[in-house]
């Protein structure tokens, strides 16, 4: 029993943690841009969230420690610090765009207004974290995000050219301009490597007290539930390269999202869509506050855990209700909640070494890890990701730049 | 604790997760304090923790312990009880003056309803 849990955690990790707000917008902006031509970036981000939950999960299984232990065990206080501040300020405008997505879904389900909304939402969230306890809550969001996979009915019903979709997972330098072109392969593989993913799951597996006999289902986990995140994101980039590229219609709107389920599907696709879009996105929301609150407890060295009872680890408590009203206070000044999200990717990209490299490292480590630290494969994808991360952490400001943000 | 394993101060203590006696976080080891020196072997004789032993962790440390205005704890290494994942301590948090900002706030939170929920 314990293992199907341990699978529903995964689950919860893909849906809520892997397809979140950043997914839904680049995925459908990539494909009303340029068809399926980059689904390939796609699956570059998923092998690499892929290989770094498993090291993540793996360090955590065996030395007990979360990124944020390892990051200041390894980086020391100063450039630790650095990046504590960093991964702060990505969760908090991830938190703020998720917070963003809750309310215009809501609004698009009610026609209430947006402000209005977005208090309705904050309050929501902070009720379902103080009252829920943590299983509770990863199936509620894990299996109502399970909506999503309207998007793979849409995307068959749509009948795409299956021959052209085959091609976008060969890498390619596309069609047209180079610079938007690159924008969105930095924010397809950013999304799906998105660091308050791997802070979330390692420190998961911390609290659930995960040792070396769990590392059979860290891998099952990392593996199966990033690929059903994956495949999701692949239903959207498909559905979205089906509909709306060859009618022009550009997707900088999240309504727009859920037109893709509607056009195949109708009502029923609609409603569905945007079930499973305000259940990913809440999850995410959800998971992205706790990253704060693990981060900022574990560098301090603060009692942190959700398994604790809130007294139990009160400042940490303080820490997630903190950055629920912060990422509020971003979204409620009426900044448009998918730039906030583009924003949010794009910066998580620079942030991303100084949360990779020192997991590697520790990963690597013989007197963390004994016999459990990396192998050849894991060093290999482990090495490969460090490269790519070091490029398009280079190359995302001047490509957001130059592209206009993807708009030419 | 046993003598015969080596530690690196640097890599192995510094910065790791403090735990008391009854398992719960209570601060990182923010610093250490060696004694002897040049004519004698140097050895830990405690560790320091808290926002003023941030002082001595480079600019940004510095930087850091002049805005939070904390005190230095210190913690004798006699209190050490054994290095693994964490450091773990012979004694409860409060009784080594430890873990003073999670006290502060459990008196706040545990006013909530619904406080002691997971």
């Amino acid at each position: 029993m314990k293992n199907i849990f341990g699978i529903a955690l995964g689950i919860l990790a893909a849906i809520g943690g892997f397809v979140d707000i950043g997914d839904i917008v680049f995925n459908v902006e990539a494909g009303a841009t340029f068809g399926y031509q980059l689904l390939w970036a796609v699956v570059i981000g998923v092998g690499g969230i892929i290989t770094y939950a498993e090291m993540c999960g793996r360090v955590a299984a065996v030395s007990e420690r979360a990124v944020f232990d390892a990051v200041r065990e390894r980086l020391g206080f100063g450039v630790g610090f650095v990046a504590l501040v960093s991964g702060q300020l990505v969760n908090l405008l991830t938190i703020a765009a998720e917070i963003g997505g809750i309310a215009i879904v809501l609004q698009l389900l009610s026609g209430l207004p947006y402000r209005a909304l977005l208090v309705l939402a904050v309050i929501g969230l902070a009720i379902v974290l103080w009252l829920l306890p943590f299983g509770w809550i990863e199936r509620l969001f894990g299996y109502g995000g399970l909506a999503l996979l309207v998007f793979a009915v849409a995307a068959v019903k749509l009948n795409p050219d299956w021959g052209e979709v085959a091609h976008g997972f060969v890498p390619s330098t596309g069609s047209g301009s180079l610079a938007v072109y690159g924008y969105f392969v930095v924010g397809l593989i950013g999304a799906a490597t998105i660091p308050y993913e791997v802070y979330f799951y390692s420190s998961g597996a911390v609290e659930e007290r995960w040792r070396p006999k769990d590392l059979g289902m860290n891998k099952a986990n990392a593996i199966i539930g990033y690929c059903l995140g994956g495949f999701l994101s692949f239903a959207l980039m498909i559905s979205a390269g089906a509909l709306l590229l060859p009618h022009g219609i550009s997707a900088e709107f999240l309504g727009t999202v859920a037109l893709v389920a509607q056009a195949p599907l109708g009502e029923i696709g609609l409603l569905l869509a945007l079930i499973g879009i305000l259940f990913a996105v809440s999850g995410a929301a959800i998971d992205s506050g706790f990253s704060g609150a693990y981060n900022v407890a574990q560098f301090f060295g603060w009692e942190w855990g959700k398994y604790r009872k809130h007294a139990g680890a009160p400042q940490f408590t303080i820490a997630w209700f903190v950055m629920l009203v912060l990422g509020f206070l971003i979204v409620v000044t009426g900044v448009d909640p998918v730039l906030v999200t583009e924003v949010s990717v794009i910066f998580s990209v620079v942030a991303l070494p100084l949360t990779y490299i020192p997991i590697f490292l520790v990963a690597n480590d013989r007197a963390y890890m004994g016999r459990y630290r990396n192998g050849r494969l894991a060093n290999a994808f482990g090495g490969f990701y460090l490269v790519v991360i070091a490029i398009i952490a280079v190359a995302a400001i001047p490509l957001m730049i130059l592209s206009n943000m993807g708009q030419g | 604790m046993s003598d015969t394993t080596p530690i690196d101060l640097g890599l192995g203590i510094l910065d790791h997760q403090l735990i008391d006696s009854e398992g719960r976080r209570c601060g990182k080891v923010d610093d250490l304090e060696l004694e002897g020196g040049a004519d004698s072997e140097p050895r830990v004789a405690a560790i320091l923790t808290g926002p003023g032993a941030w002082r001595g962790r480079g600019r940004i440390g510095a930087l850091l312990a002049r805005l939070a205005r904390g005190r230095t704890v210190r913690v004798p290494w006699s209190e050490v009880e054994g290095v693994e994942a964490g450091v773990r301590l012979r004694k409860p948090a409060a009784e080594l003056r430890l873990g003073r900002g999670d006290r502060r706030a459990e008196a706040w939170i545990e006013k909530l309803p619904g406080a002691s929920l997971e």
